[in-house]
């Protein structure tokens, strides 16, 4: 038995159910109340729908924030310092700055900065290896530490040898590059006050800066000895 | 020292952004979030009408995501892969909450149980008048079993082509047309109940009223 028109339309909705309807199907409509009706709700309900999508949804701001903090606890995600440079490759690979790495920064920069007058094998035996135990905790970091690290650097630059420019000009190169994390670091502690992790990168960048010129210290106390 | 960073995160490419954040980068994975969150939110809102509810199912969404980024290989368009991510994770919501459950492979041949388009039994069929009103159709969305509402938020509301639905509910093209008509078909049975209803409503408070006159 042959289904009736009335199925066929329906059939053919199944196939075709945004149209474009066939020539039969046209004609079946003007002939049958039914369909017709039906027809017409259907669309009626597309063009509901439509409406419905093309109204602006906005989800809330926290979310975000509320998602970092997730996939930080997971330890999915690791900030990228901007304009980090050299320093970037050293710690560019872990996950965050840790208190560990500055330790290890600290064997990196005194070799930098002892490779500038003991370039070679020298340098290995001259690492003041005894100021990697003395990296603070970032916990110990004053809010204020910026500002008695400035004054530090004036104290270690009038410290250094007027014999060695090249370790003025290592230094100065490497606090530009130690103060523009800390720019960054600080912008973002601004930004987000409640960021634990945004404010340990502001600590590990101050406590960069501080290794940085204690190994300056001790190149300039060695090379006046 | 001027510093580029934000300049570069606006403007890194979905590609890049992709390839950062399967390195972990956070500033990328924020990226992805930006261009994609409006969408999924709406799909999440859309799917269970719960604002609270859609926050916490793009979350989740999103997280699958990232757990997963370093797994995706390009084969498909990653909004594609992101938005089958969403919807499965809100299917299994919903299903978690429906106690008739009708999976994607029920609602293919839907019974009178799984919510499936029930034929008429006596009722006088009810022009829509060719118009229907959004509260009304998001109630009636809300009715739906979850199979009929993903497919038709997909197309309906969302704009997804039935290819693309095909890949986020992992279903054939046909398919996908045929759910398509058969959630309308419902919504248009449930948008009737909703009209009878409200025409029995308004007769009963008519009565009352003429009634309390007397």
């Amino acid at each position: 038995m042959s289904p009736s028109p009335c199925e066929q339309f329906e059939r053919m909705l199944e196939e075709q159910p945004d149209g474009p309807l066939s020539a039969g199907a046209t004609r079946h409509l003007e002939s049958c109340g039914k369909c017709n009706a039906l027809w017409i709700d259907l669309e009626a309900i597309r063009g509901a729908g439509a409406e419905w999508g093309s109204a602006e949804v906005e989800p809330p701001q926290y979310l975000w924030a509320s998602l970092r903090r997730q996939l930080e606890s997971e330890g999915l995600i690791r900030e990228r310092p901007a304009k980090a440079g050299w320093l970037w490759v050293w710690f560019g690979a872990a996950p965050r700055w840790t208190v560990a790495a500055a330790s290890v920064s600290l064997l990196v920069i005194a070799a930098f900065l002892a490779g500038y007058q003991h370039a070679g094998s020298k340098s290995a035996t001259i690492l003041p290896l005894h100021l990697s135990t003395s990296t603070a905790s970032p916990r110990l970091i004053a809010a204020d530490l910026g500002k008695t690290l400035d004054g530090d650097v004036k104290r270690v630059f009038d410290s250094l040898p007027e014999s060695n420019p090249a370790l003025a000009n290592s230094l100065r190169e490497n606090l530009g590059i130690i103060d523009d994390m800390i720019a960054d670091c600080e912008k973002s502690v601004r930004e987000e006050p409640d960021d634990t992790m945004a404010r340990d990168y502001l600590y590990g960048a101050y406590e960069q800066k501080a290794v940085l010129l204690a190994t300056a210290t001790d190149r300039s106390a060695s090379e006046g000895q | 020292m001027a510093r580029t960073r934000p300049t570069e995160v606006r403007e890194l490419g979905e590609a890049e952004a992709i390839r950062r954040a399967q390195q972990g980068d956070a500033e990328a994975f924020e990226r992805i979030y930006r261009l994609h969150n409006r969408r999924v939110y709406a799909l999440c809102l859309r799917m269970v009408g719960n604002t609270a509810e859609a926050e916490d199912l793009t979350q989740e969404a999103f997280l699958q995501l990232f757990r997963k980024i370093g797994t995706f290989r390009g084969e498909s368009a990653f909004s594609t892969w992101l938005h089958r991510l969403a919807v499965n994770v809100v299917l299994m919501r919903l299903r978690k909450k429906s106690l008739a459950e009708t999976s994607l492979d029920e609602a293919t041949e839907p019974d009178e149980e799984s919510g499936g388009p029930r034929k008429d039994i006596g009722a006088p069929d009810l022009r829509l008048s060719g118009s229907v009103d959004r509260v009304n159709l998001e109630r009636a969305v809300d009715q739906l079993p979850p199979g009929y509402r993903s497919i038709f938020v997909l197309h309906d509301v969302q704009g997804y082509e039935h290819n693309e639905i095909a890949v986020i509910m992992n279903c054939s093209i046909g398919n996908s047309k045929s759910q398509l008509h058969k959630a309308r078909m419902r919504l248009r049975e449930l948008l009737q109940e909703f009209e009878r209803s409200r025409a029995r409503e308004e007769r009963q408070a008519a009565k009352g009223g003429s009634g309390g006159g007397h």
